[in-house]
């Protein structure tokens, strides 16, 4: 039998040998890769604080009594809240967003209502404030205001304490689809449903001191 | 004799060492190359996505919506990563494209983090599919 010897050479051989097969068995198996379908892309976003909303320009306000259901306070400089049952007062207020120029495709980041409590109640209320999905003016009167259409939940609730100044709620929800969707923008009823009976006066639109109108403050994207 | 049961067990020693390596290597490659240098992959169509999202009152993000993707895309796998200025991910989620029959859409719902809405500065988007 011939005898076999390893030398420097034959190793040599047999390293490039194994080394072409195993590199070759590893690009075979990435082949299957292959057959499949890839895309990346990315989108950058722009952050922008619109000016605050307040004054009768971009405010529509009013509040509708249960004692006088057919009246209305359209041009009140007041508006009140007031929890007694069968006795009830509700404020609307609403902001017009188009002087934004929020884009559609935007969104909110976050909204903040504000709200200038003018005479505190005796005792601090938690007021409730709720989307009305429906459209509705200066007119409204507790009787029409009974045939809105209202979120089925609070957004919020405005906590007044029993002194005046400014009250603030955060309605970034309700911002961002009014964003999405500004035809729908019928802005927000509050209400006093808790026992007793208190009330709660808000500046409107037409107040004389300009600070003490409502305001909407609005950060977004697009 | 001797010596050529030595070199035939040195040179079984040697190939499997260099198999394994081939292992490894497929492996490497696999999970790193996909594109790269590969004309067989390709996408299905998609040129740009653009995407909105929807809030809660807290100002989270709760979902996200991509639209505009074309129909070849249906069924593939939609990824979205939700990024912040710094450039860090803030979360992510995946969807499988639905059928559709003009552009599909996605919609996404769970990023594995609460991810504010201030901190979202981009999205990152891929598609992925046989």
């Amino acid at each position: 039998m011939r005898r076999f010897h390893l030398t420097p050479r034959r190793i040599a051989f047999v390293v490039a040998a194994t080394l072409g097969f195993g590199t070759a068995a590893g690009f075979a198996a990435t082949l299957t890769v292959g057959s499949w379908h890839l895309w990346a892309g990315s989108q950058t976003l722009t952050k922008a604080t619109c000016p605050t909303l307040s004054g009768t320009t971009s405010t529509t306000d009013t509040y509708v009594v249960q004692a006088t259901p057919t009246t209305s306070f359209g041009s009140s400089t007041t508006m009140l809240v007031k929890s007694n049952s069968g006795s009830q007062d509700w404020s609307f207020v609403r902001f017009d967003l188009s002087s934004c120029g929020i884009p559609t495709t935007g969104g909110a980041d976050s909204a903040t209502l504000t709200l200038y409590v003018t005479t505190a109640p005796g005792t601090s209320r938690t007021l409730t404030v709720t989307p009305v999905l429906s459209t509705w003016s200066g007119t409204l009167t507790w009787n029409t205001a009974q045939t809105l259409t209202y979120g089925s939940s609070a957004t919020t609730t405005i906590v007044t304490g029993t002194t005046t100044g400014a009250k603030t709620a955060t309605v970034t929800v309700d911002v961002d689809s009014l964003i999405k969707n500004p035809s729908a923008n019928y802005g927000w009823r509050i209400s006093d449903s808790g026992s007793g009976n208190a009330t709660t006066t808000f500046a409107t639109a037409e107040n004389g001191t300009a600070s003490h109108q409502p305001q909407l403050s609005i950060n977004y994207e697009k | 004799m001797n010596t050529l049961s030595k070199t035939l067990g040195f040179l079984v020693t040697v190939a499997a060492t260099f198999a394994a390596c081939a292992a490894a290597a497929t492996l490497a490659v696999a999970s790193t190359s996909l594109s790269a240098g590969n004309a067989a992959v390709t996408s299905c169509g998609v040129s740009s996505l653009t995407a909105t999202r929807n809030v809660n009152n807290s100002g989270n993000v709760t979902q996200v919506n991509v639209g505009g993707i074309p129909t070849a895309c249906s069924g593939e796998t939609l990824s979205v990563a939700l990024v912040s200025s710094a450039n860090a991910s803030l979360g992510s989620g995946t969807a499988t494209i639905g059928s559709c029959t003009t552009t599909c859409s996605a919609t996404i719902t769970s990023f594995g983090a609460t991810v504010a809405a201030t901190s979202l500065a981009k999205y990152s988007f891929s598609v992925t599919g046989t």
